[in-house]
């Protein structure tokens, strides 16, 4: 390990920053972030420009399978360890309200939502940050003990926004202001419109919105009446039978199944788990491109490691056949299997 | 009038007792054509079944009055004349003063001498006119009773179902000010009854849209205006004047001029005393009717509700945070050449704690103790025996560092207090000491008191189980009990986890169990995985699988041998990438 040049541009150290994570060299990429600090850059412009867009190369290098797994969730603890420090150092004085920052139950994507809650102690407030995966009963057990001024909701997969949507409404009961933020809401928050709720499409933006009480509490109400129709609470009754026809279908359509490891049969059942949860989400915001996303990313994800489009497709048209009394997770499977069969053309 | 001047015009409202169209033609050709004061003999052609028009119409409930074409009065009812007692007949009707009976677009409804009249014209024949006069005042004010009882029944159930949560007491406060405005009031203040000689206020205004500005204070009792002591104190003052001063003295009523406005001050009710009282204050245009301050005392007595039970709820979450602090376990101490890794996730998670547990102990010569377990039953017993068992183990483990007859010592300590109590607990658990060598390797050994044995991370990323049994601890005097000594290479891990993991349900109908299978699937390709990492992805691939059902709890404790030197995690290289392995996580 060589001393690391003063650098004084995230930008610049970011390949750096990206080959520490490769190498999952903790000590060096806290060394390179230690650099810019030490060079005077804010410790917001090094959690923002340096850590936040090497996550989400990360993230890609997964998608694109040219990390496993594993090497995913290593870097990602190197940035966690990367953010304590910077943290560390910097240890402004909160002299603002304390907000609690949180990952929606179910939801694993711990560092994004740790970059808001860094951006905000930055900020003055003092922030409690319960991590990943909370439960709903221990976030409110959480807001009944501490005066809480707001509470920041993180959630990366759309899948989860009907949990999304019962934990906002939990705090709500509360009488704590919510700001929600992740991918999990759309590109441009559309599906936090939807459930209600405040939304920021980055730290700075949440920040801002968390100083502004009136704001929080100004938000349209919910526009969820066509959840009144019963897909959703009928599709999540029949996800289980679902999942079991879909497999007994996949298993008659693909003949290579039958020499499947219990690894690929348990992923197999899990991505049709999914499909079912991201159209269950869809129906809940009523909305077809939240599962036409999924399908795409599905099958780039699938393409990447070996498996057809085609497959995708088959259980697509599985689920409409199975579904034909549910009109709107029709139309949005029928919208499915039209991007299925595009991309398929695509590829070729 | 004629019968034909009002044949056929009928609002259809059916509120007006207009001859029907159909029968008109009957009794049309010799209706009286000169109405006047008194009733008209019968004609002498007609049957007595016929009625006498004019007399049917002197008892219609609405009052007629009847012009001609320059605007005399010709014919005025009984009724008319009783509402209307400055029409006089033979006159101008414009000369009784009544502008809403001349002017044409004037409202059809007004309030004279008292009473709310409603009034129609219409258009007769030759240019008369027809004034109907009805008398709504009783069921004006009865659909207006309505409609203030529906809004104050609307605003009251928007108070239970906001304040109706049990909250933490401050957003309580900040709720019951915020709920207030703008219902009852322009600005409201709450004040707290004050605790050691302070007292909390909060504060909501009405701003131009329509959320209030809130914000709080906190004042010295002995500067407290007299009006809210005197509420504190459960009397509700009713000299409203100084009242308003001393709030605008107070600071409390910006905007609101002291001579314009009306305030009231209502207590809160508590257990005993008030909770605190509450400041309602409007411009004096709305002063507070006995109405008024009925809803504001309904809802004052939800308020108070709301905040004694937050501030019950908060003293005892404190209570049960203390206790709760003391059996969350404990992360194990910093130790020479071990990475630390741990994850836990009570089944109960508004808890926060469980009958599994993990932690360590430095001991004198450099290694450590550590421990992973799981005690029988859940909850709160579970996890105040976990607590027991740990504080056996703090002191044990200083006289006994041997991991075996540590773990026979803590049977014979469980044996003696559960006999002792009659309480039939026991636990399962790993026990080991691990101590560093020169060479950035550690030995582990490990004795097993029945439980789960601990998986192996190899270097070259094999998963080996560990072949450790034994029996539970705390059940029989003399248990057998399993050693075995592990070697682990930098770089290396061993991971300990609790029978939460392996037993989880889930997958397609959610009552498949995980097992062991699944979990050396999962750990394969990890063994270059940072301990804390490798820990936090066991309860991540089970809380997937586990979907959003129920669990038992779950604890990891992962050990990873870093090496020697300061730079332990150099030898880190990118991990290679598993064969045929397909993971679904973003």
């Amino acid at each position: 390990m060589t001393a690391p040049a003063i650098e004084t541009d995230p930008g610049q150290a970011f390949s750096r920053y990206l080959d520490c994570l490769a190498e999952a060299d903790e000590y060096a990429a806290i060394e390179v972030a230690r650099g810019l600090l030490d060079a005077g850059v804010p410790a917001e412009r090094v959690l923002l420009d340096l850590v936040a867009p090497a996550q989400a190369e990360v993230g890609e290098r997964w998608a694109r399978n040219e990390w496993s797994v594993a090497q995913e969730h290593a870097a990602t603890h190197i940035s966690e360890r990367v953010v304590a420090a910077i943290a560390g150092r910097a240890n402004p004085r909160p002299t603002r309200g304390r907000v609690v920052v949180a990952c929606m139950d179910g939801e694993w994507h711990a560092l994004p939502p740790r970059l808001v809650a860094e951006v905000l102690r930055l900020r003055g407030w003092q922030v409690t940050f319960l991590g990943a995966s909370v439960p709903v009963a221990h976030l409110v057990s959480y807001l009944h003990r501490h005066d809480a001024h707001a509470v920041a909701l993180a959630c990366a997969l759309p899948m989860r926004l009907p949990h999304a949507h019962r934990m906002i409404e939990a705090c709500r009961r509360s009488d704590v202001p919510v700001v929600v933020g992740g991918r999990g809401f759309g590109e441009d928050g559309r599906w936090a419109r939807r459930l209600g709720v405040a939304w920021a499409p980055d730290a700075p933006t949440a920040a801002d919105l968390v100083a502004d009480e009136r704001a929080l509490r100004r938000v349209p109400p919910a526009e969820l009446s066509h959840l009144a129709d019963d897909e959703y609470g009928g599709l999540l009754k029949r996800r289980g039978e679902l999942i079991d026809s879909a497999l007994a279908d996949l298993r008659d359509r693909v003949p290579g199944m039958s020499s499947y490891t219990g690894a690929q049969l348990d992923s197999t059942v899990s991505d049709l788990g999914y499909i079912v949860d991201f159209l269950a989400a869809a129906l809940y915001v009523d909305d077809a491109s939240l599962f036409t996303e999924f399908v795409r990313w599905l099958v780039e994800i699938l393409t990447s490691r070996g498996v057809p489009a085609g497959a995708v497709g088959m259980t697509l048209s599985h689920y409409r056949r199975a579904l034909h009394d549910f009109p709107r997770a029709g139309r949005f499977l029928v919208a499915g299997e039209a991007l299925v069969t595009e991309v398929s053309h695509a590829g070729r | 009038m004629t019968a034909a001047d009002v044949r056929g015009w009928d609002p259809g409202d059916g509120r007006i007792s207009t001859p029907s169209a159909a029968r008109a033609p009957a009794w049309a050709a010799d209706a009286p054509t000169r109405p006047a004061s008194g009733l008209p003999p019968l004609a002498p052609d007609r049957g007595h079944a016929e009625p006498d028009w004019s007399e049917v119409v002197e008892h219609f409930r609405e009052g007629l009055i009847v012009c001609d074409a320059d605007g005399v009065v010709r014919h005025l009812s009984a009724v008319a004349a009783r509402l209307l007692p400055e029409v006089t007949p033979d006159v101008p009707l414009v000369t009784a003063g009544i502008r809403e009976l001349t002017t044409p677009d004037a409202p059809a409804e007004f309030t004279h001498r008292g009473r709310r009249l409603r009034v129609r014209r219409v258009p007769l024949s030759a240019g008369r006119s027809c004034r109907y006069v009805e008398d709504v005042t009783e069921s004006v004010t009865r659909s207006d009773a309505l409609l203030t009882e529906r809004a104050r029944s609307a605003f009251l159930a928007v108070v239970g179902e906001k304040l109706g949560n049990p909250l933490h007491p401050d957003r309580a406060a900040a709720a019951v000010v915020r709920l207030a405005v703008p219902t009852l009031a322009e600005v409201s203040v709450l004040v707290l009854a004050p605790r050691a000689g302070r007292a909390r206020w909060w504060r909501a205004a009405r701003s131009e849209d329509e959320t209030p500005i809130v914000d709080s204070g906190v004042l010295a009792a002995t500067d407290l205006p007299a009006a809210i002591e005197e509420g504190l104190a459960g009397a509700e003052p009713h000299a409203v004047d100084w009242l308003v001063e001393q709030a605008v003295d107070a600071g409390w009523l910006p905007g609101l001029p002291a001579h314009e406005t009306s305030a009231r001050v209502v207590p809160l009710p508590g257990h005993d005393a008030p909770t605190g009282v509450l400041l309602v204050a409007r411009r004096a245009t709305r002063f507070y009717d006995e109405a008024d301050i009925d809803l504001v005392r309904a809802f004052a007595a939800r308020a108070g509700a709301a905040l004694t039970t937050a501030v019950l709820y908060r003293d005892q979450a404190e209570v049960a945070d203390t206790l709760q602090a003391s059996l969350l376990p404990v992360e194990p101490a910093e130790a020479t050449g071990v990475q630390w890794g741990t994850a836990y996730r009570p089944a109960q998670a508004g808890l926060r704690i469980g009958g599994d547990f993990y932690g360590s102990h430095r001991l004198a010569d450099g290694g450590s103790v550590f421990f992973l377990g799981d005690v029988s039953g859940k909850g709160v017993e579970a996890a105040v025996f976990t607590g027991q068992l740990r504080q056996c183990l703090q002191a044990l483990h200083r006289v006994e560092s041997h991991p075996v007859r540590l773990l026979r010592l803590l049977n014979d300590a469980l044996l003696e207090t559960t006999q002792a109590h009659g309480q039939g607990r026991f636990a399962t658990m790993v026990l080991g000491v691990v101590r560093p060598h020169r060479d950035g390797s550690l030995t582990l050994t490990m004795a097993g008191g029945g439980h789960l044995p601990p998986l192996v991370l190899r270097a070259g990323g094999e998963v080996e189980p560990v072949g450790l049994s034994g029996m539970l601890v705390g059940v029989v005097p003399d248990p057998r009990i399993g050693e075995v000594t592990v070697r682990l290479a930098p770089g290396e891990t061993c991971l300990l986890y609790s029978d939460g993991v392996t037993e989880a349900r889930g997958g397609r109908r959610g009552d498949e169990l995980f097992g062991p299978e699944r979990l050396v699937t999962a750990l394969a390709g990890c063994h270059r995985m940072p301990a804390p990492a490798l820990a936090e992805r066991v309860e991540q691939v089970t809380c997937d699988w586990l979907g959003h059902g129920d669990h038992d709890d779950i604890a990891v404790l992962a050990l990873r041998a870093t090496g020697t030197g300061a730079r332990n995690s150099r030898h880190l290289h990118a991990v290679p990438r598993p064969p045929e392995q397909r993971e679904h996580q973003e």
